[in-house]
């Protein structure tokens, strides 16, 4: 390399130069935007060597379990720097999502050394953690033998961080004190609101800013623009159903799944008189303005039909909307963003968040290993190039959300992205309680859901069965 | 001697006609939505109109896939392969071991006989799950975990009862004065076996590997849970253009073409043997 770029990578490096400085200059001298930014990624890999023993494990070898998603692929493409900074192997085996979840439980349960470290939810590590199958890693980040200084563990965004620890205490509070670190928040998606612009321009519609507006938007939309239904939200019977828009907008009234009493013991929380008012809502917009075929919508479906321009909006996973502006949809480019606060009372959105995360097997024999690995997918520097060069969206790191170059891209083609995610990260957490039953006890939500859509049974009432059926389950296992 | 009045000969065509329809229409749909882009095949409403493009059939045979939010490496033919080389291995296997099995469960009957036949059968009662767990344990110990020859094997959990069975209601039906008269002969059991029996259950032995290679074809669990990613078979693959930036719904038709066309190839050449292996013994003089 030319003494002159490396300067300029220098000066980066150290603080003295903004990166978009640094890319102006590097144009200068000749270097496109794409070569600056795997020149910069080099640079930072070499500067990370200099304050740790990246080479501590070379030539050991770790394998990784990973689902097929735009996070893995990033990681994919920057992983030979990751090689040559450790000197270590890694393979992986990447499966559908469809089928991921079903190898991970086989692997872990079986108590196979194959893999060292896996993708996984949090929600998972509910199941994984107290199972004994997974590792906490509290004594690895908090080890300067083992983890760079450089790693920044307090950079990662307060909620994620913490919605991704636990005591293994049903009911316990996510993040305490004496929380275990199941997993590495490594890309998370919050739920907002994307929508068509163009319809709600030739529609004359605003973005709405509460459940009520919500309800009414959707339905002008439906009615406004021939062949295309108001708003896109999940109804399959699945626990999947639950977690996105519906429980963000949920949580953002004050209210809970469950209650955790004095005694640790928990109880239904949804049958109360606001949860009722706001489960009629969302009941009555789906009902008025939503997929015909809503009860088998999955993210798939959602997603889709945004993008082939059959919905007017979705209130759903920030990212969902951020793919569905590209590639060959229908109508990539037409995508906008807006954060959403169910509650008209509430001062900002609390959405409930999806974490991709890291997890590292019980069973490895390799953990040291697996460890270096977790820290570079999951430090800054990764996190920088994934959200530059790749589609690693969102990112789980403060310093990379106030990259000026990662704002400028994507307040250039995703509008309304950046401000949507300021205004709600400081409440996005996981709002679910922690608990063993968390996946039968949602999905029987989800289907408690679907009856009140088709009519099938009153709002009050399906919420007072269903708290009813999750009473007796939560004492059937001793929890309630 | 029966004449078909006019009439009855249309409605016959008619009522064929639209059963054919009923059928082919999914597979027919399929085929044209495998020659289309996303985009048109999300239009609303749908449409038989379009310009067609090998761009889904490129990529899958290139291993290149272009998603909405990056390129991708696929390795659908790499399934296929995979598919290709676990279902004609595990058949081969449950053949040679299942044609003497039926043949001695035919004609050699002995006091377990039928308990060790029922106990072979049952191995297709158990759901995979319940049977793969465990199994995980023991192959990682006998280091079948990950290995081609570990998954034939379990193969024969699908293809063994199934030849076992159908085979040895073919050797019953046939009748054992032939086997006897070749015998006087001076040959040996073996050679009855092998130039009597066996060519005589042809069809039905046909029939069966048939029916056999669609059931393991068709097979999802066993490759997901013991085996790593390069070692799937199609069932597993087709599912990669199902991903979180979006459905590959034009990739997921060609590639649904793409592995059928083995199955329906095999079954089209072999259907003669199929329909008269399935009938063989179906009415008794």
């Amino acid at each position: 390399m030319y003494e002159k770029e490396k300067d300029l990578v220098h000066s980066f490096l150290n603080g003295r130069l903004s990166r978009r400085g640094l890319i102006k200059r590097l144009a200068g001298l000749g270097v496109s935007a794409t070569a600056a930014g795997s020149l910069v990624n080099m640079m930072a890999t070499n500067a990370m060597a200099a304050d740790f023993d990246w080479k501590k494990h070379s030539g050991t070898g770790v394998k990784l379990l990973l689902n097929k998603h735009p996070y893995t692929d990033a990681m994919i493409a920057n992983l030979d720097n990751f090689k040559q900074l450790t000197g270590m192997d890694v393979q992986y085996d990447v499966f559908p999502e469809d089928v991921y979840f079903d190898k991970v439980t086989a692997a872990l349960s079986s108590g196979s050394t194959e893999y060292d470290a896996f993708m996984t939810g949090a929600y998972m590590t509910w199941t994984y953690g107290p199972a004994g199958w997974i590792t906490d890693l509290n004594e690895w980040i908090g080890d300067p033998e083992k983890t760079a200084a450089s790693y920044n563990w307090d950079d990662m965004l307060p909620g994620v961080r913490k919605s991704c620890a636990w005591n293994g205490q049903p009911g316990g509070e996510l993040g305490s004190a004496d929380a275990k670190q199941w997993c590495i928040p490594w890309g998370y998606e919050q739920n907002n609101l994307a929508y068509n612009r163009n319809m709600f321009q030739k529609a004359g519609l605003s973005v709405p800013t509460n459940l009520d507006e919500l309800v009414d938007t959707a339905a002008q939309a439906k009615a406004s623009i021939d062949g295309v239904y108001g708003i896109g939200v999940r109804g399959s019977r699945s626990w999947a159903s639950i977690h996105p828009g519906f429980l963000s907008a949920y949580a953002n009234y004050g209210q809970k799944d469950l209650n955790v009493g004095a005694d640790g013991k928990l109880s239904a929380a949804m049958n109360t008189d606001v949860s009722k008012d706001m489960h009629s809502k969302w009941v009555k917009m789906i009902q008025d303005s939503g997929a015909p075929d809503w009860s088998t919508h999955t993210w798939y479906q959602v997603g889709t039909d945004l993008g082939a321009g059959a919905s007017a909006m979705i209130y759903d996973a920030d990212i969902l909307g951020y793919f569905m502006n590209g590639g060959d949809n229908k109508e990539a480019g037409n995508l906008a963003y807006a954060p959403f606060a169910a509650n008209p009372a509430a001062d900002a959105p609390s959405p409930n968040i999806w974490i991709w995360s890291l997890a590292m097997s019980e069973f490895s024999k390799k953990k040291d290993a697996a460890w270096y690995f977790m820290q570079w997918a999951s430090g800054p520097e990764h996190g920088l190039f994934g959200a530059t060069q790749m589609d690693f969206v969102n990112p789980v790191r403060q310093s990379v959300w106030a990259d000026e170059d990662f704002r400028e891209r994507l307040d250039k083609s995703y509008p309304g992205y950046v401000d949507m995610h300021d205004v709600s990260a400081p409440g996005a957490k996981i709002q679910f309680t922690a608990q063993p039953l968390f996946f039968d006890l949602t999905t029987e939500w989800a289907a408690t859901l679907q009856k009140m859509v088709a009519n099938e049974v009153p709002v009050d009432e399906g919420l007072d069965k269903l708290a009813e059926s999750v009473n007796r389950q939560l004492k059937e296992a001793d929890l309630g | 001697m029966l004449e078909t009045s006019p009439l009855e000969t249309f409605l016959r065509g008619v009522a064929i006609l639209l059963v054919i329809l009923f059928f082919m229409f999914p597979i027919f749909w399929i085929v044209l939505m495998s020659f289309q882009t996303n985009e048109t095949i999300l239009r609303i409403p749908p449409s038989f109109i379009f310009e067609p493009t090998f761009d889904n059939y490129r990529a899958l045979i290139t291993g290149k896939l272009e998603t909405n939010a990056a390129s991708l490496d696929i390795a659908f033919m790499r399934n296929m392969g995979n598919s290709v080389l676990l279902s004609v291995g595990a058949v081969l296997l449950a053949l040679i071991l299942g044609v003497p099995a039926a043949y001695s469960f035919a004609r050699h009957k002995t006091r377990f006989s039928e308990d060790i036949a029922f106990t072979l059968l049952s191995f297709r009662f158990a759901p995979p799950l319940l049977v793969l767990l465990p199994l995980t344990i023991y192959f990682q110990k006998l280091g079948l975990s990950d290995t081609y020859f570990g998954l034939i094997w379990v193969y024969q959990l699908i293809c063994l009862p199934l030849i076992l069975w159908i085979v040895r209601g073919y050797f019953e039906d046939i009748s054992e004065d032939v086997e006897y008269a070749y015998r006087i002969g001076g040959h040996s059991w073996f050679e009855t076996f092998r130039k009597i029996a066996v060519p005589l259950a042809g069809p039905g032995i046909a029939a069966a590997g048939l029916l056999a290679f669609i059931f393991a074809w068709n097979n999802f669990i066993f490759a997901l849970v013991l085996a790593s990613a390069d070692k799937q078979p199609v069932t597993v693959g087709a599912l990669a253009f199902v991903t979180a930036s979006g459905i590959q719904y034009g990739q997921i038709a060609a590639a649904i073409v793409l592995s059928i066309t083995p199955t329906l190839l095999l079954a089209v050449y072999a259907q003669k043997y199929l329909v008269e292996g399935l009938s063989l013994g179906a009415v008794k003089g």
